[in-house]
């Protein structure tokens, strides 16, 4: 995504190509003769045409690049940030008469090799010849000695640990020059180039707090350096955002499937005919007495291989909002169960048919009596979608453990930890105040007729009032204007005030 | 409007208390941090005492505790609930030549063997087939490499994918979460999908069924794999990287690492680890 910008054709690649090596070349032999310098132009204009004519530049009698590379130093994201240290991976495959004794790579611009550590690999084929060497870095250009002179044919990787590519951002080749044992010099072809991006506001507040002092003393302590490092906390709650929107939209997505599913389960699991029964009750047991880990790896790893592909994220919705489906059929079951039999008595007197009673008399009552739980299902379920980062659907937990693994430290899952929470914590409060909401007017302690706004209101956000009449009823309306924490509450709340709950006096009748 | 007012103050005061007690945590956190680095430098000595030259410390004396991710044949593996493969063999040869023996923890995720030894006090080495390269050097140190290993390219029998093809959005790779395949896919793979999977078995049939379009995977493990049992894969590319696998051992623990080089140096010169490699891989490295 980010590489945009790359030259396309290889005409202009060719041509970025030789003026790299013309200017790196004139400038390592600023003190030579002027013979050599015309020579080694002679050379670096061959070395285009070569670029441009051969495709790919191969020539068998000389070193050629295969590639370099730019480990992405962008926290969380897959950019390569100029100025920050990263890792250029540079890899040549020695000609076929020739043994190179040294490397010397460029970079253009303000790039830099100072304190870099460099890592030699040689190989003959896969097998690897152990050969040592000395990196000597002078600025942006950096000279790789090797101890013993590298045989013909060997693939040579140099991998340069803590080098930075230029500040400004831009499409960089890395060009350079090697020696053979013969004594002779020859340019390299330049390598395919690195797209690099200039700092990001994001990066620019890590490095302001990596040079804050409270920050390191912070980080001395193992556990919070380990567990809370300020920095990548920051780049954490940047880069797990996307996977915080796959989880919210994956469980908003799949919930009202998943009621829907659940509520005709549980009508077949009331149902009189037997069929119908043990229908539902098979689809219950075996999603509720199964792992959800298990029903992923069913679905991602089986559906396939019957041939139907499905889009992992549509098929992480499918999977759980069937898996949820299970459980919301078992609270809609115990809701409708629990609706005393006398309701449907009454319907029956008043000349309703059963569809007519489910409808209109037990689910509006069910609804009320499961929200709690349904509720609960839901945190259940959103933290549940951490399972589908198992089979790559990249949510948040997918995230943080990628972020984990390139950085070694557990911060990335405590900004993951807080992501969940900040979707769990109100919602446990909501159902702790929806709940403590319906016990009130299970025991009797429904709304009343008011006596005074203010009166009510006062009380209403008091501890639970065992006096009835005091509770808060209508009020709530007029609290809801002024405060809209409570105004939340009151039209979460409403389903449960507003019902009158005379009927459930024989219930209540405990108290 | 009253009721807000005060929920909000209430908020601000929260916040401002807390935000001094997080000041007050970090004024105070050098001292506690050098008073633990203290007690872990008395248990150190405490704990020596199965070897009097070597000041090296054990989680549990008289023997190396192993840690590995078990799902790495042939380097690692669970037959039953019994650890087998290369690196248990060589752990068990690198004890006894030290004069101890070696146990193993339960297998853990690749991607948290490393931080578990930079924490120290559960294990006391790391070894799955972990590649020594400068960024695990800057939180454990390694001891002398043990063997040398590629990268290989996983796809389907029929398929005809090939590093250039696969650099594109339309592409999902898989790789073992914190491996070099999961770097190297970062690095020359950009514009493809990387999908960091726990398992190897899990990345596997995602490429037998399709979901991912390759898997990058340390060579000697899908050559083992493809010929044991995914007959319908094939290592599309070896990847030359000539990576080389180390013993991830804690860096308070120098000590430690130092015996098990002088170990592996002996094991090296008395035939034990050629006898070794020969088991485990015959004629195929």
């Amino acid at each position: 995504m980010e590489q945009t910008g790359r030259p396309t054709s290889r005409m202009g690649r060719a041509a970025l190509a030789g003026k790299g090596a013309a200017g790196m070349t004139a400038a390592s032999d600023a003190a030579s003769r002027a013979g050599r310098a015309a020579l080694a132009a002679l050379l670096a204009l061959a070395c285009v045409l070569a670029v441009s004519l051969a495709v790919p530049p191969t020539s068998a009698l000389a070193m050629s690049t295969n590639k370099a590379t730019a480990r992405p130093n962008e926290d969380g994201g897959n950019g390569v940030i100029g100025g920050e240290d990263t890792r250029l991976t540079w890899e040549g495959t020695v000609g076929g008469s020739e043994e190179v004794t040294s490397i010397t790579l460029t970079l253009p611009g303000d790039a830099s090799f100072d304190g870099s550590t460099t890592r030699i690999t040689v190989l003959d084929g896969l097998s690897r010849t152990s050969i040592s060497g000395e990196a000597t870095a002078a600025g942006a250009s950096i000279r790789v000695s090797f101890d013993d002179p590298i045989p013909a044919d060997s693939l040579v990787r140099l991998e340069i640990t803590n080098m930075r590519f230029p500040t400004a951002g831009g499409d960089y080749q890395v060009t350079g020059a090697y020696t053979t044992s013969a004594g002779g010099t020859a340019d390299l072809d330049a390598a395919p180039a690195i797209s690099i991006i200039a700092n990001t506001p994001l990066q620019a507040a890590v490095n302001w707090l990596d040079q804050q002092e409270w920050v390191a003393a912070w980080n001395s302590v193992p556990f919070l350096g380990m567990f809370l490092k300020p920095q990548l906390l920051l780049t954490s709650f940047a880069s797990l955002f996307p996977g915080w929107l796959v989880c919210l939209g994956i469980v908003l997505a799949c919930y009202p499937f998943a009621i829907v599913l659940g509520l005709s389960f549980a009508m077949l699991k009331v149902s009189r005919r037997k069929a119908l029964r043990a229908v539902a009750i098979c689809y219950i047991n075996i999603l509720r007495g199964t792992p959800l880990f298990l029903q992923i790896y069913i679905m991602f790893f089986g559906l396939p291989m019957v041939g139907i592909n499905i889009d992992n994220n549509v098929l992480g919705v499918i999977v759980m909002a069937v898996n949820s489906s299970a459980y919301l059929a078992e609270i809609f079951r115990a809701g409708i169960q629990s609706i005393p039999q006398g309701q449907y008595e009454a319907a029956a007197s008043l000349g309703m048919n059963g569809f007519q009673t489910m409808t209109s008399i037990i689910l509006p009552q069910t609804v009320r009596r499961v929200i709690p739980t349904v509720t609960s299902d839901f945190i259940t379920s959103y933290k549940d979608t951490s399972l589908l980062s198992s089979v790559g659907v990249m949510e948040l937990m997918m995230f943080s453990k990628n972020l984990t693994t390139t950085t070694g430290n557990i911060t990335p899952y405590m900004a993951a930890a807080i992501y969940y929470l900040i979707v769990t914590l109100p919602l446990i409060k909501i159902v702790g105040i929806i709940e403590s909401n319906i016990a009130r007017s299970e025991r009797g302690g429904g709304p009343r007729p008011r006596r005074r706004a203010g009166d009510a209101a006062s009380q209403g956000s008091s501890e639970p009032e065992r006096a009835p009449a005091s509770s808060a009823g209508i009020p709530r309306a007029e609290a809801a204007k002024g405060a809209p924490a409570t105004g939340v509450l009151a039209a979460l709340s409403a389903p449960f005030v507003t019902h009158p709950t005379v009927e459930l006096g024989g219930v209540a009748d405990g108290e | 409007m009253k009721n807000s007012m005060s929920r909000r103050q209430f908020i601000l005061a929260a916040g401002a208390v807390a935000g001094s007690a997080v000041l007050a945590g970090c004024g105070g956190s050098a001292s506690p941090s050098s008073g633990a680095a203290d007690t872990g430098g008395s248990g150190a000595s405490s704990s020596a005492k199965g070897s009097p030259d070597d000041a090296y410390t054990l989680v549990t004396d008289g023997t190396i505790t192993c840690i590995a991710e078990m799902g790495f044949m042939p380097f690692e593996y669970l037959d039953g609930d019994t650890p087998k493969g290369f690196d248990i063999d060589l752990m068990a040869a690198v004890a006894e030549h030290m004069g101890l023996t070696s146990a193993w923890l339960p297998s853990q995720a690749f991607d948290t063997l490393v931080p578990t030894i930079k924490q120290g006090g559960k294990a006391d080495v790391a070894c799955s087939g972990i590649t020594i390269n400068d960024d695990r050097l800057e939180s454990v140190d390694f001891s002398d490499p043990y063997m040398d290993s590629n990268q290989a390219l996983v796809v389907k029998s029929d398929s005809t994918e090939t590093e250039a093809a696969l650099n594109d959005a339309s592409k999902t790779v898989a790789c073992q979460a914190g491996t070099t395949g999961d770097d190297w896919i970062s690095e020359n793979l950009p514009n493809a999908q990387k999908v960091s999977l726990q398992d190897v078995a899990a990345a596997m049939a995602g490429v037998q069924t399709g979901l991912y379009d390759a898997f990058v995977i340390d060579l000697p493990v899908a050559s083992n794999l493809i010929s044991q049992s995914y007959s319908d894969l094939k290592v599309a590319e070896e990847i030359p990287t000539g990576e080389q696998y180390g013993i991830a051992v804690s860096k308070d623990n120098p000590a430690l690492t130092a015996a098990i080089n002088k170990a592996l140096a002996d094991m090296r010169s008395d035939g034990t680890m050629d006898q070794l490699k020969q088991t485990w891989f015959g004629g195929m490295i």
